[in-house]
């Protein structure tokens, strides 16, 4: 992660000669931008478009038939007296500050393992991404509904310890940990790139350190986590916005209704709910906004919090 | 080799086919486009519903396709609740099927909308129905769906298991009181193996027979609610005692054997529900004969009961097929055929053509049986019902799933409920 030379030299020279470059850099901004013109039409017609009326909606009480009405800040307004909002709130919020940390030291966890030399390294590499390949899939909901509901496997298993808790499925204290440990599962992509990061950390560290006497413990919080904290600092990014985002299994497990007793009811699925069950467009299009700005907001934070404890290579400390 | 005289004469005869052609499209425009037995046209049909119902949907369709060569139909399904979140997103695109299988839950919803077509338009033989059936798809004088089959309220039950644990048979002449002992005794008798019901008082469409039973309007004609918040705790109230007992199974049970009802899943002895059901209780729970009772009431002489119109059959107002639209509406409305094909599945048929070229045994004649024994007390038909009725149909049955689950008490679910009722009404309104 250092500076590349090259780049600052090229800068340096492109300086010197200015005229001729720049006609030189007009042409090759008009072919990077004819290049890029696919994309740029798909951003500008599939998402920039549509996240422009969106926003125009979220001021109108909108029925997916009759014209919008303007309202302006109404459905902003009705979000916070409406339990619904405020459950489906609580039930998200709960799933990222318990499902994100968890999964990403299960990642670390299994990531450090699969880091040392041992023979079929590549094979249990390959083994324990497979669930996140498949995780997002609707079959893999349907699955874990199988295997969690009464008689299913879990019960089945956690009976035979003594401990009857029947299905989980129907039972609203229990679902949420049964989705958290769905997205534990799913612990692949952060795991690869934890392992990436891994690789990247020079052997000598560790070394010397143990030349110094330091054990393993101490090497971890010594050299492994500071020369790791960019990839953490990333995967926890990534994660906590994906986790905001959960719906597919969500809407599986729990017949797209949210239940049992609300407990699944989450953010993305009483947005669902209410746009396209309610037919309350311009309220579901002002939950989706509120979404974007507080995921915004939160990721700012993590940068901001960022500073004092990511470390770069490069940083004199 | 195109010499001068060669090339003029096919473009005179081409642009003068293309004339007769764009005639041709003028003339039929009415009707929309129509296909030949060479190039047929193609139209969308969708309906919900389970395996057993699209089994016989695939033998109408090919049933109709080889009497009308020049249509192709398309068949698509899905479940009930998912039917309407798809519907929703094809209308707000423009994109709805050609034919739909339609509740009467949400014909207001899209009819009044603009959404459906207007089949008084269209030709689709009527003589055959009840007149008292067809201003149930009727929405201000347009014709927007007509009626495949007629259903009523009913109490299910599987003598078999009734007689295992010496119950006697009910009659179904009962009050809710009698219910009530008859639900708690199945549980106690069975050591709670069999729960007696599910909560009847989830059922939305029950709610509704009982306060017909206690001549109460629904909706006023303004289409404001016309019960009040007392009523539904009423309502309510009538099994606090029961749940969490063996007489009324748990919620979490309910939820865990979803998709499939606990009565199809042979852990409750009775249901209270409509009668079309029966085909597909047979199928899941392995049954070999369920019995129809109706349904308990406190006045011995008003059941509350009537027949709805189970589904009906609408046509997309976007539609380019109208004439194919309408032919195939009217074949799945009136052929006795394909009242053989469905029986008494899809309700019983509202077209007497249908129904008396139809051949009832067994369950299916149960069914029919069920709905002439009850036509005495019968009221009505009910009119398309407020938009959003659909929609409040949903929000009950999660409420009363709160209640159940303990998360509600009765005052805490007749506010959540009205809450979202009223608001929901003054959104539509």
């Amino acid at each position: 992660m250092t500076q590349s030379p090259t780049l600052s030299r090229r800068s340096a020279t492109s300086a010197s000669s200015l005229p001729r470059k720049s006609r030189q850099r007009g042409v090759d901004a008009r072919a990077g931008y004819s290049f890029l013109l696919p994309w740029l039409l798909g951003f500008i017609v599939l998402t920039l478009g549509p996240m422009v009326s969106s926003l125009y909606l979220s001021f109108t009480n909108y029925n997916l038939f009759d014209p919008p009405k303007w309202i302006g800040l109404d459905n902003y307004a009705t979000m916070f007296q409406d339990e619904r909002f405020m459950q489906s709130v609580g039930v998200t919020v709960g799933y990222v500050v318990f499902g994100t940390p968890l999964k990403l030291a299960a990642a670390l966890a299994v990531a450090m393992l699969l880091n040392s030399a041992r023979m079929g390294q590549g094979f249990y590499r390959s083994a324990f991404y497979a669930p996140s390949l498949i995780g997002a899939s609707v079959s893999i909901a349907i699955v874990w509904k199988a295997m969690f509901g009464d008689s299913g496997p879990v019960d089945q298993g956690l009976s035979f310890f003594g401990i009857n808790l029947g299905g989980w499925v129907g039972n609203p204290t229990m679902t949420m940990p049964m989705f958290i440990l769905l997205t534990v599962w799913q612990f692949g992509a952060p795991m690869v790139i934890f392992l990436a990061g891994l690789k990247q950390i020079p052997a000598d560290l560790y070394e010397a350190a143990s030349m110094d006497g330091a054990g393993p413990v101490r090497k971890f919080f010594n050299i492994t986590w500071p020369m790791l904290s960019p990839v953490v600092f990333f995967n926890l990014l990534m994660e906590t916005i994906h986790a905001f985002q959960i719906f597919s299994s969500a809407y599986i497990i729990s017949n797209g209704e949210g239940g049992p007793a609300g407990s699944t009811l989450f953010y993305t699925l009483y947005l669902y709910l209410r746009g396209f069950s309610d037919f309350r467009m311009g309220y579901a299009s002002a939950m989706a906004w509120l979404l974007l700005i507080v995921v915004g907001i939160i990721t700012l934070i993590i940068f901001r919090t960022s500073k004092s404890w990511v470390h770069y290579s490069g940083d004199a400390k | 080799m195109i010499n001068r005289r060669h090339f003029i004469t096919t473009v005179a005869v081409g642009t003068a086919s293309a004339a007769a052609l764009a005639a041709c499209g003028t003339g039929s425009s009415s009707s929309g486009e129509t296909g030949s037995a060479e190039k047929p046209v193609t139209i969308n049909y969708t309906w919900w519903g389970n395996d057993d119902r699209a089994e016989r949907t695939r033998k109408a369709i090919a049933l109709f396709e080889s009497k009308n060569a020049d249509i192709k139909v398309n068949g698509n399904f899905t479940d009930f609740a998912g039917y309407w979140q798809k519907r929703a997103t094809e209308a707000a695109g423009g994109g709805l099927p050609d034919v739909m299988q339609w509740d009467l839950s949400y014909l207001r919803d899209y009819g009044q909308r603009n959404q459906l077509l207007d089949l008084s338009t269209v030709k689709i033989n009527t003589d055959a129905f009840e007149k008292s059936l067809l201003p149930s798809g009727q929405i201000k004088g347009k014709t927007f769906g007509i009626p495949t089959s007629t259903n009523a309220f009913a109490v299910y039950y599987d003598p078999a298991k009734l007689a295992s644990l010496g119950i006697t048979e009910p009659d179904g002449s009962w009050t809710y009181k009698e219910f009530n002992e008859f639900l708690v005794s199945v549980g106690s008798k069975s050591n709670g193996a069999l729960f007696g019901s599910t909560d009847y008082t989830g059922v939305w469409w029950m709610f509704n027979v009982w306060l017909r039973q206690n001549n109460i309007e629904a909706f006023t004609s303004e289409g404001k609610l016309g019960f009040s918040k007392d009523d539904l705790k009423k309502w309510w109230n009538l099994t606090a005692d029961l749940r969490g007992t063996p007489a009324i199974i748990s919620e979490e049970r309910v939820t865990q054997l979803a998709p499939k009802s606990p009565f199809g899943s042979n852990v409750t002895a009775t249901e209270v529900t409509w009668d079309n059901f029966m085909a597909g209780y047979l199928g899941d729970s392995g049954a070999k004969e369920l019995k129809l009772v109706p349904v308990p009431s406190d006045d011995k002489d008003n059941l509350g009961l009537f027949l709805k119109p189970s589904m009906l059959m609408v046509a997309s107002a976007k539609t380019k097929y109208k004439d194919a639209a309408a032919r195939f509406i009217d074949f799945m409305v009136n052929d006795p055929e394909v009242g053989q094909i469905f029986k008494t599945s899809r309700g019983v048929p509202a077209s007497k053509t249908q129904r008396d070229g139809t051949t009832f045994e067994g369950t299916d004649k149960v069914v029919v049986d069920y709905e002439t024994s009850i036509a005495q007390y019968l009221k009505d038909a009910p009119e398309p019902p407020i938009v959003g009725f659909g929609t409040l149909e949903t929000s009950f049955k999660r409420v009363a799933s709160d209640l159940n689950y303990g998360k509600l008490d009765i005052n805490g679910a007749a506010d959540a409920w009205f809450k979202e009722a009223e608001d929901l009404i003054k959104q539509n309104a």
